[in-house]
This record gives C-alpha cells, structure tokens and sequence, in this order.
C-alpha cells in the first residue's frame, strides 16, 4: 500500500525529505519487503512525531537499528533508527553507558576501554547496537540479556514518552527499577527493537571493569589480523575433554571460583573458523583441531588485574583441568599469533560472521536459556539428528557440534546449535527447518526446554498464563494495533 | 564478465552492516568509525556495500527497473572498496565487483549521469578525463625529457590527464621528473602520444572505453619496448597494474607507483634525502593504491563441497596486498619529517572523495567526504597531510579554500623533491 502524497508529505515534514523514501527500488535492501516508506528519524521527538502520525492514520510501523535479517510484514512504516548514533553519557562512577540505538558495540566498547571499562557484547557481533539485549561470548563476566539494561526511554506505541526505572524521578540513569516506574516486565524484549511494542530511542547499559589495555595491540593487514603482543596478565586456551560430564564439571568449576573474563562453549569447528582467514583453510584447521582435541571443549579468557591476581586464576585452572581431565589445544597454547587471533575476535568482535556465515552463507539456530547441564544434554542429541544432515551433504560438516556457556559464573546458561548451510542448495532449507522445528519439539516434548517463540498456551500453563496478560497489556499500551512485535532483532 | 556472474556472491550477503564500518578490531572509539562515505552522508542502507548488492541481486531477479532513486544511488558511490574489505574480514565473497558490474551495466542500458557523460565524450574526443588546454607534453617543454616513443628508455613515466593538463597540478609531473633525474634513472614520457589510461572511466561504469585506452596504451608501450611503466596517480596505478591485468592486457609490464620507486631508489642507496623538512605530516592511502592497488587475481575453479570451497582455493583480493608501507617508508627516510597516523589507514582508509565519477557528478558530496578525511587528519596534529595521488591533493585542496582549515597538503612527490 502506497502513502498518498498528504500522507508522505506530513512525514516529510517531520524528518525532511532527505529522511524519508517510498521509492520501491531501496526496499530491496530492506528485507526486501515494500513498505510503505523507510523514515530516518534523528531524535526521540521525530520518533514520537512519525508514531503519532502512525497512529492517526493507523499505519503499522518497526523500528530496526543496524538490522540484521529478520521477518517483516509489507506495507509497514520502516523506522531506520540509523541517525540516531550518539553515546549520550558514560558515567564511570555510577558504571553506566546510555547509548542510543545506532551506536555499534564496537564504538561504545573502544570508548569504554580507554577509560577501563567494558561492556556485555552480544553474540551478534560488535556491528550490531549497543543497546541490543541478548547473550554473548563475555556472559560469564559481563551477564546477559536484560540484566545489563537499566533506565530506558521508550516511545510507547502511541507516541508517548515513557522513562523508565530511576529516569523516572530524576536525571539519572542507574537503575531500570527505580526510585520510579519499573516497567521490566514490559520492557524486557530484545532492544530494539523486539517483542516490546514501540521504540526505544535510549537506554543505560551496565558497564564492567575491563583489566586490558586502553586499546588491545592490533596489528596486521585484514584479513590477517593479530595481536603484536598477548596483553599483560592475559590468556586464552581451548581445553578439550574426554566426556560430556567432564566438560561440564570443568565449566561449573571454573563458574564457581569466578577466574573466567570469558568462557565460550565453543566447539572446534567455530575455533577453526575465527582462526582461519578463507573457508578451504578453515575445512583444513577444523581436521586438524578435530584431530588434536579429545572430544567435547570450551574457550577460555584468562584476564588478570594484576599479576598476582593473573597467577592465582591459571593456577585454579590448571587445577581444574587436571581434575576434569582437560587438554589444552596446542595450535593455541603454543602458537601467541593463533591466541592473538582469537583474542582480539572474541573480545572486539565476537567472531559472530566467520563462524556462522561464511561457510554456507547462512545458519539457522535453536537458542536455548536453562541449565547447562540439562540444555547440553538436550544438544547432543540436536548434534546427533544434525549429523543425518551432514552425510547427506546438506549442512556443512562441523562435526555436529553445538555451544554454550554460563552467565554470570552460573549454572543458567545458554545453549545453542545451529547448522550453516547453503540455502540455494536444493533441499538444504527445507532439511535445516525440519531438523529445527523436530529438535525443538523434542526439547519441549522431553523437557528440556520450551521456546517462548512457540505453542504460547501451552508454555502457558506453567507460566502463570504469561500470554494471557501480555496480550492485555499490548492492547492497553496500542490501542490502535500499529506497533509491531517480533522480526529483526539487531 | 557481467553482473549474472556474482549472482552467488551477492546471494551471500546478510546484512551485518559490517560493510558500513573499519573492521571491527579497529574500531577506536566512536569517531572515525565509518568506512563508507556513501552510506555515511545518504544513511539509507541502499548507498552501503551490502545495500547495492541487495539491490542488484533484486534487479537480476526481478529485471531493472531504473529510476532516479537507483540511479542516485549508483552514481553516489566513489568506488573506492572499503564496504569490500571490511565484508571481507571474515566472508568469502566479492563485493566490489557486483557493485562494478552494476554500474557498467547501467552505462550499457543507457542509464548514465549527463556530468560523468560529458567527461566520457571529451575522453572519445581528446583522450583526457579533464578539460584539455593545449598540448599533453607542454608542461614539460624546455626539460629535455627523452620521448619514449622514440628513444629508449628504461622506464616509462606516465603522466596522467590532471597532472599533464591542469596548471596547478603540473608541478607534481615536474617534481616527479627531478626525483627521477636525481636518482639517474633512464626514463622518458610520452608527451603528446600519452593517452588517459582509462581507469577513471572504468569507475564510471564505462568498460569499453576504458578498454579501448588501455589498448591504446598497451599498443603503445609494446611498440616502444618499454618494460616498465611508472605512474604518480593512484588511478593510472590501479588501471595499468590491476584492471589491465584483469582484462588479460598488461602481460609482463611492470608497473610501479612512483612512493614504490622512490623507496626501491632510497634502498638502493641511489636516492639519499639529506636536506630537513620539518613538517608533521599524516598519510592519506589513496584507495587505488592501497587496497585496489593489490594485484589482479586470476582464478577459475569449481565448486567442491556444501561449504563455498574451491579447488584450486579461490583467493579473494581483500585488500591486503596493497601499496602501504613503501609511501611511509619514504616519508620516514626523508629527515624532519614526523608521520603520524590517522585511524582510518591502510586498506581501511577513509576515501578523499573524488573517486568513481563523485567529483565530477556530485561535487558537493566529494567535498562532503574530503571534509571528513581532513577532519580526521587535523585530529591527529598534523600540519600537513600527504598523499600520493593528485585527484586527492586536487580535492582536498578544493575543500580546505572552502572550510577555511590551516591543514596544508602534499602530494608525497613534492615532499621528496624537497628533500633531494
């Protein structure tokens, strides 16, 4: 459905007409859907004018910030949030950043590290927005999903301004619970955009103490990019294991005496894939590691903030290595430019695209939130079904591997596993999308898990009807029906 | 080639908007983050590395359907390749090569832009991307050049048409001819019988003009035996190192950027910059010498398994291999000099701005993005910054009378002639 030209023209006066396109030659680089009109605002008043006007002429909208794929509706008014990129403050004392929703975890984290701090990046990558919620490889450290928001400003799907949290009595951003209105409840989606209905135009992220440099020591041309030294006090290991229980024990072990700055659950083949610069290299480091590793295994970063403190974490580790039975990867330990590598990934990047992308060019996942040790269990049988898969030349052979690690030195983790396939590939989307929705009716069917995204009055039941309320509150808070719930969510 | 060819390629993007960005690891804070000008000034995601390819996998889809908006979008793109090596930190697919493709096919449909047409149309004409007045070789009458069409010479210093045409920038040709005499070498020009290399017009989308001035060329240095060319443009680098070699024309001619033979000279100890220039400087990489400098690379394989793997391995050009460290290895010989860097540098480098016909159909957003790029060097307390490439020092030069920034620039030429 097209605007009509009263229609465009009243947008246009609030963005300007370079803020603002109906053309359906851009749409294609929008998810290729045809919305009504892609607006640029630039601030939290143009996005309250563009709601309104939503809401008057009873056009639905989304916002999306650097917008990874997602799944949209045609016909919608598309807010690109990408105009809206300032850090608003970072407050050391208090240890918080607010941030709009443009400003890339790559900005924010550089920024923070001159001053000694970091932040959670999520495993989208440091491309992605800061204020994005969600899980990422620093989790055991930095936590995870909304437990890193606090205040937020949220232009409600009727184009009011809503602070959240200490915002709402005072200037101050430290708290998303109060002295003021909590909204956790409601403003508790993937930010933003995301399940909760509006737009977020700014919000506080917790910031955590960083032991690193002000700026880690890059050097190299890309691709091939290292680190001149390992920083001080700093190490990263893989540590493979002869069993599941043991890997597990090592993981809740190294939880408990809190000495991790990350431990990532990876699993060989993503190890080759961040150390590896091409995908022929990559199938050749992933039979080599796959040779060298005992079996199941996770990545570790050891950060000292001092060297006593450096010394007293690997010698816990090496304890609990030699308890568990852990071997460490020589092609890491033995190698400074292979652990440069992947420290410099893991930390300023997340090495989110080498390790989904760039084999087939797309990967589906099954995420999961629980226990780690009952979700794992969970994921080796989703390893085994995807090894079906894998014989028949549908997915890309990553030895039917999945990952995971604990937040905040925790038992509660995520846990995941996806296939990278080639979706031109016939039969490849099809076998993949089977594969998924079979595991995750297995993970609810067996216990293990429910997807919130699935049977919502099913998962219901043991939720205190959590569905029933929402649905209320969303009716409440968008009378009209115009705000947008699910779809991109970086 | 042809845009069907890359249809893989761009099936592969996924919208990370890594393309928008310096690679990750060399993000230094929240300025200076940027690496597309396009994207950068436009902001819809359509002006992005990974916007065009959506668009033009869409169109080979759905057929072209051109309007102002794509067209607009098409021409504001400098070429310069940064969206390519910043996918490429971590994807195995081409990027600026779909978005090239793209263009020449608008320019085969006729879908061209009036201000990059007039300039073709004097190319056709007179053999130069700018306005010609008088002769190509006058700038160097009274010099005694050996002409390589008719003598032998070692090796082959090509010009270029800004630097042989416009006033101002004939210095650059004459600062280069000294540096050569004072290192001895045995080098001619062509003089009049010079022809524009064509790279720029490549830029433009325009294959088959530059195709026939890089045959011209080629027939050129053939008939005169010459075994090496020498260039003191980053455009006329990239055309006669990368795009003749694409094109399966260049054969065994060698072709140097002139900060490339200058630092093999000073190495050799046939060049020796004794006298001081005290000046700090930063060092501006122009995008055809850097990362589009690197050389060609042919590959023609298959495809072997359900990962994109290739037998032979298919080796991408993602920017690694192109000319950084000889202009900054002269900068350093040269005393008095003090080089400091930018943060965007190297094959990340932020464009100057006149690239991909931008300074001829959209001055004001080549200017846009020169502002940038001399904000940036400003930034780092430098009184000067040097380049290696005339239509950056042009451009900039346009820019800073604008702005009013005290920022003074340097072709990397001048600075060594002042140092011999």
């Amino acid at each position: 459905m097209a605007l009509t030209k009263e229609i465009y023209s009243v947008f246009e006066d609030v963005v300007g007409p370079e803020s603002i396109c109906a053309d359906p030659v851009i749409m294609p680089s929008y998810f290729g859907k045809n919305f009504a009109a892609v607006i640029l605002p630039k601030d939290t008043k143009q996005v309250q004018a563009v709601v309104r006007l939503c809401n008057k002429y009873k056009l639905k909208f989304r916002p999306i910030c650097t917008g990874w794929k997602g799944t949209f509706p045609e016909n919608i008014i598309l807010l690109d949030l990408r105009r809206m990129n300032r850090i608003i403050e970072i407050n050391e004392k208090n240890m918080y950043a607010v941030v709009e929703p443009y400003v890339i975890s790559a900005q924010l984290q550089a920024e923070l590290m001159k001053r000694g701090f970091h932040l959670n990046v999520k495993g989208a990558g440091t491309n992605t927005a800061a204020m994005l919620r969600g899980h990422g490889h620093l989790d055991q450290s930095t936590s995870g999903d909304d437990r890193n928001h606090l205040a937020i400003e949220w232009v409600t799907p009727e184009g009011d301004i809503v602070r959240s949290g200490s915002l709402g009595s005072t200037d101050e951003w430290f708290s998303g619970d109060g002295p003021g209105p909590s909204l956790r409840s409601i403003l508790t989606s993937a930010v933003p955009p995301g399940s909760t209905p509006g737009v977020f135009t700014k919000g506080a992220v917790k910031i955590y103490h960083w032991p690193g440099p002000s700026r880690l020591p890059v050097q190299g041309v890309s691709p091939n990019i290292t680190l001149s030294e390992i920083p001080p006090n700093f190490m990263a290991r893989y540590y493979s294991f002869p069993s599941l229980e043991k890997m597990m024990q090592a993981e809740f072990k190294i939880g408990e005496s809190e000495i991790a700055f990350e431990l990532m659950g990876f699993n060989i083949a993503m190890v080759a894939s961040n150390m590896t610069v091409s995908n022929e290299e990559d199938e050749e480091v992933f039979r080599r590691l796959e040779k060298e590793s005992q079996g199941l295994g996770f990545f570790i970063i050891i950060a000292g903030n001092c060297a006593a403190d450096f010394e007293y974490k690997k010698k816990v580790l090496r304890h609990i290595i030699n308890e568990t039975g852990g071997k460490s990867l020589e092609s890491i330990e033995k190698d400074p430019r292979t652990e440069g590598i992947l420290l410099t990934n893991c930390i300023r990047i997340s090495a989110s695209i080498r390790e989904t992308f760039r084999s087939g060019g797309m990967f589906a996942s099954i995420p999961s939130m629980g226990q780690r040790d009952l979700t794992v269990r969970w994921a080796v049988g989703a390893g085994k079904a995807k090894r079906s898969l894998i014989e028949k030349g549908l997915v890309v052979d990553d030895g039917g591997a999945f990952f995971g690690w604990g937040v905040e030195h925790g038992h509660l983790g995520k846990t995941e596993i996806f296939c990278r396939y080639d979706p031109l590939k016939p039969g490849a989307e099809e076998a993949v999308q089977k594969w998924k929705a079979e595991q995750q009716k297995r993970a609810s069917d067996e216990h293990y898990f429910a997807m919130l995204w699935g049977p919502e009055d099913e998962i219901g039941k043991g939720l205190c009807d959590y569905q029933s309320w929402w649905s209320k509150i969303r009716k409440a808070i968008d009378p009209n029906g115009v705000a947008l719930e699910a779809g991109s969510l970086v | 080639m042809s845009l069907e060819k890359y249809q893989d390629h761009m099936e592969m993007c996924m919208r990370c908007s890594c393309c928008k960005f310096i690679p990750m690891q060399r993000v230094q804070g929240h300025k200076y983050t940027y690496v597309c000008p396009s994207i950068t000034k436009y902001n819809f995601h359509s002006y992005s590395g990974g916007g065009r390819l959506n668009i033009g996998l869409a169109m080979l889809k759905k057929g072209f359907n051109y309007t102002d908006k794509l067209l607009d979008i098409v021409y504001n793109c400098q070429m310069c390749g940064a969206c390519g090596v910043s996918c490429n930190y971590a994807m195995d697919m081409e990027v600026m090569e779909p978005i090239n493709e793209f263009r020449i096919k608008c320019v085969e449909d006729g879908k061209t832009n009036s201000a990059l047409e007039k300039v073709i149309t004097g190319l056709r004409k007179q053999g130069s991307m700018v306005p010609v007045t008088g002769k190509r070789g006058e700038w160097a009458s009274g010099l005694n050049l050996k002409d390589a069409v008719k003598e032998k010479v070692d090796v082959l210093y090509h010009v270029g048409c800004l630097t042989s045409y416009d006033k101002d920038m004939q210095r650059l040709a004459k600062a280069t001819v000294k540096i050569l005499q004072k290192a001895g070498v045995n080098f001619g020009i062509a003089g009049d019988n010079e022809t524009c290399c064509g790279g720029r017009a490549y830029q433009m989308g325009y294959e088959q003009d530059f195709l026939n001035q890089a045959k011209e060329n080629m027939a050129m240095i053939k008939k005169a035996g010459v075994k090496t060319v020498v260039t003191s443009c980053a455009d006329g680098y990239q055309a006669f190192k990368v795009l003749y070699d694409k094109f399966n024309l260049k054969g065994d001619l060698e072709v140097l950027h002139i900060s490339e033979l200058v630092d093999r000279l000073i190495k050799d100890g046939k060049l020796k910059p004794r006298k001081r220039v005290d000046l700090s400087v930063t060092y501006h990489d122009p995008c055809r010498l850097g990362r589009l400098g690197e050389p060609w690379i042919h590959w023609e394989g298959k495809r072997l398994s359900q990962s994109f793997v290739f037998d032979p391995p298919k080796v991408y050009r993602r920017g690694t291999y192109g000319v950084y460290e000889a202009p900054r290895d002269v900068l350093k010989s040269i005393p008095g000099i003090k080089l400091t860097e930018m943060t965007r540098i190297k094959e990340y480098a932020w464009c100057c701005g006149a690239g991909g016909g931008v300074n001829e159909s959209n001055p004001e957003f080549a200017q846009w993005t020169a502002r940038e790029r001399i904000e940036e060097a400003g930034s780092t307390g430098a009184e000067a910054i040097v380049t290696a490439c005339p239509w950056c020092e042009k451009t900039f030069n346009e820019t800073i009378k604008g702005n009013g920034s005290g920022l003074k620039v340097y072709d990397i030429v001048e600075l060594i002639e002042k140092a011999i």
